[in-house]
Formats: C-alpha cells, sequence, structure tokens
C-alpha cells in the first residue's frame, strides 16, 4: 500500500477521522486536556524529589513537607557527590547496565525467535518451564545464586553481578509475543531464497522489531540500573559498587540528611530518564516498514 | 553459528572477568593477617568517619593486623548480606549485629570462640559492660559478639510547646497521670498538633515501648523460664488501656514507621516523644528548643534499651584473634570514649564514663547525659530467644489493635497470649 | 494478513536424506537457537530454585546445620492461619491490581501513540514513575496519604467529602496498596503497548475506515485484536508480579494494619529473614511456585484459543 511511506510516526487515530471535518477545532489537540492532568500525577514524586534536593538540611526533614522553599541550594548535590565515590558507581552501573541490555538482546532474540518461528522437540514444555522461573520470589533464590556466583569466582565484581542477568525469561517471552505478530511472508521468501534462519533473525526479524528491542533494552537497563539488593549481597568494596548500592551509602538507619539523598537519589535517575527519552525514536520507528509488502 | 555462540560466551566471561577483584580476605601471607569488618555507617555520618580513622589508627599501632571496614547495608539487608556469606563459608570476621537476632546468630558454628578469648583474658573485664548488653550479647552461656551499641528511651520534649499550654516541663518524678494530662492539653486538632506519637507499624519499634510501659507497671513479657508467656496481667491491661486513652482522645500521632515523627517534632507538631539517642542529633539540627527526661512512672522508671553487638565469625585461628584483638581495643574505655566522643553515642560500658575525659563528651552531648544516667533504669532484657521475632509479630498486631481502637485491650492481650503460648510451646 | 501456519516445514517439497534433515533441521535449529538462553538460566535460575525446593523439606535458619522433616513445613502451612489470610490478600490484590493496570495502560498508550506537540514529554512523565525508587515512591505516598497532614485528604476535606485513615485503616490499606502499584507500573504496561502499536499496518485501519467503521468499532475489531499477543504477555507477566507483592508492602506497611496487607511474599520475608525460618520461607515459595504455574497455563492456555498472530 502507498500509504506505508508516508505514515511515519502518523498516530492511528487521526488516521481514522475523516479528512473533511475541520470545523470549530481548538488551537491545540484536545488530548492535550487528558494528557496533561496524567503527566502532572505521574510526575509528583520527581517533582517532590527535586524541591527536597534543593532544600537545606532543616527544611528538608520537616514534616510536612516544605514545598515552596524561600530559596534554592544546589550545596546537597555536592555532598552528595563528595559522601561517596559517585563516579566510580556510575561506572560500574553503566558497565552492569549495557552488559546486560546486550546479553539480553542477543539471548533473549535468539531464544525467542525459536520459541516464535521454529518447531523443535520439546518447545512448548522448555518455554514454560523457562516462564516457570520468573514464578519463584527472588527473595528465597538470593543466597543460592549468590553460592553459585562463588562458585564461579565473580564474588565483589561487576562481572558478579552480569553474569546471573545476561538472560531471562521475561525478555524471551516479551519478544517472543513480538516476533509472533510479524508477517511471516518475509521470512519465508528468504528462507525460499535459501538463507539461514540466523540471517533471517538479523536481517528481517530484528530490524522490524525495534520497538521490542527498545523496549526490553529500557526495562532491563531500567532494572539493572536500579538494582540493590543482589548487588548489596554480592559486592563488598565500595569501588565495585553500581549506584544504587552507593545511594544506599547515603540511607541511614537513624539519621537521614533527606536533601543530600534525594539530590543523589535524582542524580541517579537521570541517566535512565534521559535513556528513555532518546530511545522513544526507536519505539516509533518501524512503524514505516510494517505496512509494505503486503 | 555455534563457533559464533561460544565466541560471544567466552567474550562476556572475559568481561565480566575484567571486573573481578580480591576478596579482601585470604589469611594473609607470612604473620600479617588481614582481617574484614562490616557496619551499616552511612555517609555523611559521623559513625562512618570515626570507624574508618579508629580502624586506621588501630592498623597503625598494631602493624600484623589489617582491619579493612566494609559497609554491608543497613538493617534486614544486613542480615541477607551476612546469610548469604556464611552460608558461601566466607563471613566476615566482625560484622555489626543487631541484639534482636542474637539467639538466631547463636546457632551457627560459623562463630569464633569468643567465650574462651574472654575467659583467658582477664584485661578484657567482661562485666564491666552493662548487664543489659551482656544480656543481648550472651545466649545460653556462649557469648555471639561484642557489645557495639547502647541506647535507651527517654522522654524528649518542645519545651515551647509546654510554655504555650502553661505546662511545667517534665520533672524526673513524673507519673503516668501527668504525662496524660499533659499530652492532652498538648493536642489541639484545629493546629494538627499533638501531645505524643507512637511508631504504630507493627514491627519491633512499636513493641518494644510497649515492653516498656509494661515493665513500668510492674508485669514481665515472659514467666520464668519462657515457657508461658505472662504480659496478660493487670499490668498489660494497665499499660495498653494507658496507650487506648490517650488514642481515643487523639492525643497520639501514629506513625506509620517511615519516622515523619521527627519532622513533626521538628516543625512544632508533637508535644513529647518517646525516644533514644539516636535521634539527638536530628532533634538538635532543627529549631526546636527541645529538653530531655527520663520516662514518666507507672510503678517505677524503667525503660528499655536495644543494645546491638559485633559479632566475631570463625575464619581460622590467626584470623579469629585478629578479630579478638580488635574488638577488645576498640572497647576499651579509652578507645571506647574517643568512639563516643566523635559519634554521641552512648558509652557501652561502665569504665568509659569513670575516665576523667568523660566530662568532655557530656559538656559535648549535652542532650545525651540523661540517657547515659538512664542505663541505669534500664534493668530488664528482651528475651533472649530464637522465637523472638514471632513473638514480636504478635505483639505488634495486639498493640496496632489497641492503638487503632479496633480491640480493647484485655481482648487484644488475650488474644496475644493465646499465639504467644503456642509459639512457646513448638517444639524448636 | 494470511493466517499461515508456523509451521515452515510445509515450504519443501521433497524430503531430504536423513543427515541433511538432522543437521539442517528445525530440531537442530531451534535447540541451537535456545542453547545459550537455557544454559544461562538454568545455572541462574533453575539450580537456585531446585536448592530452594529441597530448602522447604528442612529445618533451615540458614546458620545451623539443617536438617530434613520430610513434609513437616507443608504440614504446617496448611494450618497456619496467617498463611491463609496472606493468600486472600494476594488473591484480592491480584485481581484488582491486573485488570486495572492493563486497562488504564491501553487507553493511556492509545492516548500517548499520537504526533501531537509534546508527546514525548508526556511519554517520558508515565515512565516516570517507573524508574522512581519504590523508597522513594513509599516515603511520597506516605505523606500524600497521611490522615492528618497528607494532601488527599486536604482535597477530601476542601469538597465536602469525610477524611479517610488510608494506610492507617485495616479496611482500606490494601486498596490504597492496589491503587499506588497501579500507578507504579502503568508506564511499564504502556511502553510495550506503545511498542506493539507500532507494528499495527496502517492500511488494516483504513480498510476498516473505507468499511465505514467508527473509532470505536475499529479499536474494538481492529486494534484490540492486534494487541493481543502484547495483552497476553501484559497478563501473565502483571500476574506473576502481582502475585509476589513485596516491596511496596514491605516499604510502606510492613504487612499492617494488624496484618490487613500482608501478602504471601512478604510473609515469606518474615519466615525467612525475620524468623529465621528458611525453610518454612521455602515451602510457601514452592505453594505460591505452583499456583502461579497454574494460573500461567491456565493464561496460555486460553490465549492460545483466543490471542491472534498476524502471522
Amino acid at each position: 500500500m502507498a500509504t506505508g511511506q508516508t505514515a511515519q510516526a502518523e498516530p492511528l487515530f487521526r488516521l481514522t477521522v475523516p479528512p473533511e471535518k475541520p470545523r470549530r477545532r481548538l488551537p491545540f489537540s484536545p488530548w492535550h486536556l487528558f494528557l496533561m492532568p496524567v503527566a502532572a500525577v505521574m510526575l509528583v514524586p520527581l517533582l517532590w524529589m527535586v524541591i527536597v534536593s534543593l532544600e537545606t538540611a532543616s527544611q528538608a526533614q520537616r514534616f510536612p513537607p516544605v514545598l515552596f522553599p524561600h530559596s534554592f541550594h544546589v550545596q546537597s548535590y555536592v555532598d552528595a557527590w563528595n559522601a561517596a565515590p559517585f563516579a566510580h558507581y556510575f561506572l560500574n552501573s553503566a558497565i552492569y547496565s549495557l552488559s546486560t541490555v546486550a546479553g539480553q538482546l542477543l539471548f533473549c532474540s535468539l531464544a525467542a525467535y525459536a520459541f516464535a518461528r521454529i518447531r523443535f522437540f520439546g518447545r512448548e514444555v522448555l518455554f514454560v518451564v523457562l516462564l516457570a522461573t520468573l514464578m519463584v520470589p527472588f527473595q528465597v533464590l538470593l543466597i543460592p545464586t549468590f553460592l553459585i556466583v562463588k562458585k564461579l569466582g565473580m564474588v565483589d565484581s561487576v562481572g558478579g553481578l552480569i553474569v546471573p542477568n545476561l538472560c531471562s525469561a521475561f525478555g524471551i517471552f516479551l519478544l517472543r509475543q513480538f516476533f509472533r505478530t510479524l508477517p511471516i511472508e518475509l521470512e519465508e521468501a528468504a528462507r525460499i531464497d535459501g538463507a539461514s534462519r540466523l540471517a533471517i533473525l538479523f536481517k528481517i526479524v530484528l530490524p522490524l522489531s525495534l520497538p521490542a528491542l527498545a523496549t526490553l533494552g529500557i526495562i532491563q537497563f531500567l532494572w539493572s540500573w536500579n538494582d540493590f539488593l543482589w548487588p548489596l549481597v554480592i559486592i563488598n568494596t565500595d569501588t565495585h559498587a553500581p549506584i544504587q548500592l552507593g545511594l544506599s551509602t547515603l540511607q541511614g538507619g537513624h539519621f537521614m540528611e533527606w536533601n543530600v539523598l534525594m539530590a543523589g537519589t535524582v542524580m541517579s535517575q537521570i541517566p535512565i530518564l534521559l535513556a528513555f527519552f532518546f530511545a522513544q525514536r526507536w519505539f516509533i520507528q518501524s512503524l514505516a516498514y510494517t505496512g509494505i509488502k503486503q | 553459528m555455534k563457533r559464533y555462540f561460544v565466541v560471544v560466551i567466552a567474550a562476556v566471561l572475559a568481561l565480566s572477568a575484567c571486573g573481578g577483584g580480591s576478596s579482601s580476605s585470604g589469611s594473609g601471607s607470612g604473620k600479617h593477617v588481614n582481617i574484614v569488618l562490616w557496619h551499616g555507617f552511612t555517609s555523611p555520618g559521623a559513625e562512618l568517619d570515626a570507624i574508618k580513622a579508629m580502624t586506621a589508627e588501630f592498623n597503625r599501632t598494631h602493624p600484623t593486623i589489617t582491619v579493612t571496614p566494609q559497609f554491608a547495608g543497613n538493617s534486614d539487608y544486613a542480615l541477607q548480606k551476612v546469610l548469604a556469606a556464611i552460608a558461601g563459608g566466607n563471613p566476615p570476621d566482625i560484622a555489626y549485629l543487631y541484639g534482636s537476632w542474637s539467639a538466631n546468630i547463636a546457632t551457627t558454628p560459623a562463630l569464633a570462640p569468643l567465650n574462651s578469648f574472654i575467659a583467658h583474658d582477664s584485661s578484657f573485664n567482661w562485666n564491666d559492660f552493662w548487664p543489659v548488653e551482656r544480656g543481648v550479647a550472651t545466649v545460653k552461656g556462649q557469648i555471639v559478639g561484642v557489645p557495639a551499641l547502647v541506647d535507651n528511651l527517654a522522654l524528649v520534649y518542645n519545651k515551647q510547646l509546654f510554655a504555650q499550654a502553661g505546662l511545667a516541663p517534665p520533672t524526673a518524678n513524673w507519673t503516668w497521670t501527668d504525662f496524660a494530662n499533659a499530652a492532652q492539653k498538648l493536642t489541639n486538632p484545629a493546629k494538627k498538633q499533638f501531645g505524643w506519637a507512637y511508631v504504630n507499624d507493627g514491627s519491633e519499634d512499636t513493641v518494644w515501648r510497649f515492653w516498656a510501659m509494661l515493665w513500668e507497671a510492674g508485669g514481665s513479657i515472659l514467666e520464668s523460664g519462657s515457657k508461658q508467656a505472662a504480659f496478660n496481667s493487670p499490668a498489660g491491661v494497665n499499660a495498653l488501656t494507658f496507650l487506648q486513652n490517650l488514642a481515643r482522645k487523639q492525643s497520639i500521632y501514629l506513625d506509620t514507621g517511615s519516622g515523619n515523627y521527627l519532622g513533626l517534632f521538628n516543625s512544632g507538631h508533637i508535644g513529647m516523644l518517646w525516644t533514644g539517642p539516636w535521634d539527638l542529633a536530628q532533634i538538635a539540627s532543627g529549631h526546636v528548643s527541645f529538653g530531655v527526661q527520663i520516662l514518666p512512672a507507672d510503678l517505677n522508671h524503667q525503660t528499655i534499651a536495644g543494645p546491638d553487638n559485633w559479632v566475631a565469625f570463625n575464619n581460622g585461628s590467626a584470623r579469629s584473634h585478629a578479630a579478638y584483638e580488635f574488638l577488645k581495643w576498640f572497647t576499651s574505655p579509652a578507645v571506647n570514649l574517643e568512639w563516643c566522643l566523635r559519634t554521641g553515642d552512648l558509652p557501652i560500658r561502665a569504665a568509659t564514663t569513670k575516665l576523667p575525659g568523660f566530662k568532655q563528651y557530656l559538656a559535648k552531648y549535652p542532650g545525651d547525659r540523661v540517657w547515659v544516667q538512664n542505663l541505669n533504669n534500664a534493668l530488664q532484657a528482651r528475651p533472649v530467644l530464637a522465637t523472638y521475632p514471632k513473638i514480636s509479630q504478635v505483639i505488634g498486631q495486639a498493640v496496632q489493635s489497641v492503638l487503632l481502637l479496633k480491640s480493647s485491650p484485655q481482648q487484644a492481650l488475650s488474644s496475644a497470649d493465646q499465639q504467644v503460648n503456642s509459639i512457646l510451646a513448638a517444639p524448636s | 494478513m494470511t493466517a499461515l501456519a508456523e509451521d515452515t516445514r510445509a515450504v519443501g517439497l521433497e524430503r531430504p536424506p536423513l543427515w541433511r534433515r538432522v543437521l539442517g533441521s528445525d530440531q537442530l535449529a531451534g535447540w541451537a537457537f535456545v542453547t545459550p538462553a537455557v544454559i544461562l538460566i538454568a545455572v541462574f535460575a533453575v539450580i537456585p530454585i531446585g536448592w530452594a525446593a529441597l530448602l522447604s523439606f528442612q529445618a533451615n535458619n540458614l546458620l545451623a546445620p539443617a536438617h530434613y522433616i520430610g513434609f513437616a513445613n507443608y504440614q504446617a502451612l496448611a494450618k497456619d492461619p496467617a498463611f491463609r489470610s496472606a493468600v486472600v490478600h494476594t488473591v484480592i490484590y491480584t485481581a484488582l491490581f491486573v485488570p486495572i493496570s492493563i486497562g488504564g495502560a491501553l487507553g493511556l498508550a492509545v492516548a500517548l501513540n499520537r504526533k501531537i506537540r509534546g508527546i514525548r514529554f508526556y511519554r517520558l512523565a508515565v515512565f516516570v514513575p517507573v524508574v522512581t525508587s519504590t523508597v522513594a515512591t513509599g516515603i511520597i505516598f506516605l505523606w500524600l496519604l497521611d490522615p492528618t497532614f497528607g494532601i488527599v485528604n486536604y482535597f477530601l476535606h476542601a469538597v465536602g467529602l469525610p477524611q479517610q485513615k488510608f494506610l492507617q485503616d485495616p479496611n482500606q490499606a490494601l486498596y490504597c496498596i492496589v491503587g499506588v502499584t497501579v500507578w507504579e507500573w502503568l508506564g511499564f504496561d504502556v511502553i510495550i503497548y506503545l511498542a506493539a502499536l507500532q507494528g499495527i499496518p496502517q492500511d488494516l485501519m483504513e480498510a476498516a475506515e473505507i468499511d465505514g467503521a467508527s473509532r470505536w468499532s475499529t479499536f474494538r475489531s481492529v486494534v484490540l485484536p492486534l494487541l493481543g499477543p502484547a495483552t497476553l504477555f501484559l497478563v501473565v507477566w502483571s500476574t506473576i508480579n502481582a502475585l509476589q507483592l513485596f516491596d511496596e508492602v514491605y516499604v510502606m506497611t510492613r504487612g499492617g494494619p494488624i496484618g490487613s496487607t500482608t501478602a504471601i511474599v512478604f510473609y515469606l520475608y518474615q519466615q525467612a529473614f525475620s524468623n529465621f525460618s528458611a525453610g518454612y520461607g521455602a515451602a510457601i515459595a514452592v505453594v505460591l511456585f505452583l499456583a502461579i504455574l497454574v494460573v500461567t497455563l491456565v493464561q496460555l492456555w486460553i490465549g492460545r484459543r483466543r490471542v491472534y498472530y498476524a502471522s
């Protein structure tokens, strides 16, 4: 269909509105009236954290909170940065998150493609077995996983953080569901042309699946970035700690400098928010592909 | 295709291995011994600075031993890390652990033999530590750790709110009636002002405040021998009735465990707190002029203390000896005084308070004076039982149901009594 | 949109020799593709699960030497009233959380799947709660829902409604947790729906449009079925997650007041790490696992009959 090329990122529903209806329109899309308040409700915690992080220590620990401080202090950010080796934390988290994202994208894609498209003995059972690994709460798996990582000699290392998270049934299931919605005709044509399964996966299926891959990537990035309990258990040396474990050193049992803690928290979340903001282009991108060649 | 996988896995493993580091333990080459100390002191904080400075001082003065302090999380998280390390056969040499865990910690064969170290070392002077501390550190005769921290509950009040209400400040002779009257006068719903605050999350934080009241009313937690519950008594009813009356008059701010009571106290919404020295720094950093007094009495002025321990684990004789060496040094009166001066923590042993330098401590932390004296009112310890956490959960719910006016004191106690007795009767 | 069978063996016309069938076959390719994932998941998930399962037959506090006690943990569990009420709380929670969060996310995703000014900002805003740490979220909601000082009661009062106790009322706390977790996880479901919406061919929409279908019926008859695979994923995943509710309870209520928000995994955690009954906790995990497995299989079975895959 010709419209496929012009579609770009056009929304679904605008297209469905009959074009001859331009009468009395608002100067802006009516969707703003819905999305504005939703966005406001969703942003409450972030705003609160930013405000607290800009307060003085004595303002920040008042309850009910001081919402409109007379002046803002960036000192907490300096204090947070100096309170702990944040540069190490960020670097470790970056290595941890990017490695697991890469691992998940690769290993989950391969497995998900097999589960979606290839018929092999034991496929259904194996899929359920993999899925079953999501059904046991991590709280009881923490110690045995620690013992295995210890056997591998990876305690107190960034590698020990990464290895158990290189693949997950979550990622396989997510990608499988998406792969199964792709039109199979392209793949069949390629098969007849003699392309290998691997070539089909990398040249046809994955390029068509960018939104799904971006979704898995951002979710995995988020999880590793926010991971706390696993790093706590396997990391002993401060300079090997990722960001959330590092942040927890600011989170005292009794005495807590809320402004400093919130400054650290805001700093720690900026990379994920940036990653999400820029990953959006991939969420939307493949729209133009899917309409073609029908 | 297969080779491709192998390459990828190899690459990943290689990448992981780069991050690998030393486990910073190992019993050391020659005579030098490296030991690891796990703590939960957060940053920025006086305790963190103190542990770093003082382990460095120890390492300098003890050339054959190196102690490395490591952050291991606080509260429950620390426990999970320690349990994993024990399961992995490589526990830290020393770990800061809550006193309420000691009965369970005592069951592991991984503990260092502190009893024999202490028994063969007259200069350690175990009996100089406060009785509550020794009670919590000793499980059926076995010493699981050396006292790390002691605290207790005292009454902290907002002087300005007292003056506004025309009330005289609390005295050491205050009774529950005086306290209740003041709490009511300090309550003003229109100004969202409360006389008192109570931590109502059902955790041990809810429970131990109740134990203090139970003791003040002359009750006890369990019958001697720990086979039967004893809190379902007139004293227990008395204590819970006292709580419920104030709750019914809306004089108590019920804190959900997030520590909001501190922020409210600092913004003048709460007149009185029952709290310990750990809140002092935060209260002092607010702008409220406050005073500290011992708890009001029903029959007596008892308080409750919640000591924590430095638990020593066994990683071979050389490291155990080194750990003991460090703990002995660290808890010796002069070093303990240095710790107290740096952190404002209470002295963990009587000898510390007799040092000439102790006056300096009282001058530096005037608010702590009452808590130090109040250690003399910490006469009883909570039962050191492996089943205590379960008992605590039952009592936590009982106190919550009284504070939320969902059951009468007697109903709550009877139901808790039944549950605690069945916990005590269960084979362990 | 031909509904071809996935079985691509149909493409071949002649039977090739045996060695070719084995080496070039789907059998080999299939297993080769899943092997890395299977190894990783086996080592880091299946073995630990096996360990936990063994633990459930032991008296084990993770400190003292353990010993096997047969089914004693399970027998105790069958008679444990606290466990029974944890099950009830968890079921109520899941029954509310799953439909509300998925339905809400669907609506929101549709709203966010358009090109208007600031749409990237809106999408980011919806994602913010997913990013925010549970601890920070918990602190904020404890404040918003505080009976005396919270903003929610302030608004209720302003419009003349009675004040509520929220997290401090045993009859309301669980529903508050539902609300907070929906708020928290909505953005997660939204991005999955957004990704799925990208895969819906424009021509389908237009074909429906030409047929004269209304916006709503286009949505129902074209969009919704095409979102089936994503919906099945979200239903399965949200259910698995909801049945393992823990973080929000741990941070906000500690299972209270008076045990009213004690969910299964929170109870498990309490047993294993507060009460030092790790064997008992593992037995809870095994029972929960079996329950989730049954629920998931039923969902997948229904999904297999009802969900339409575009291929």
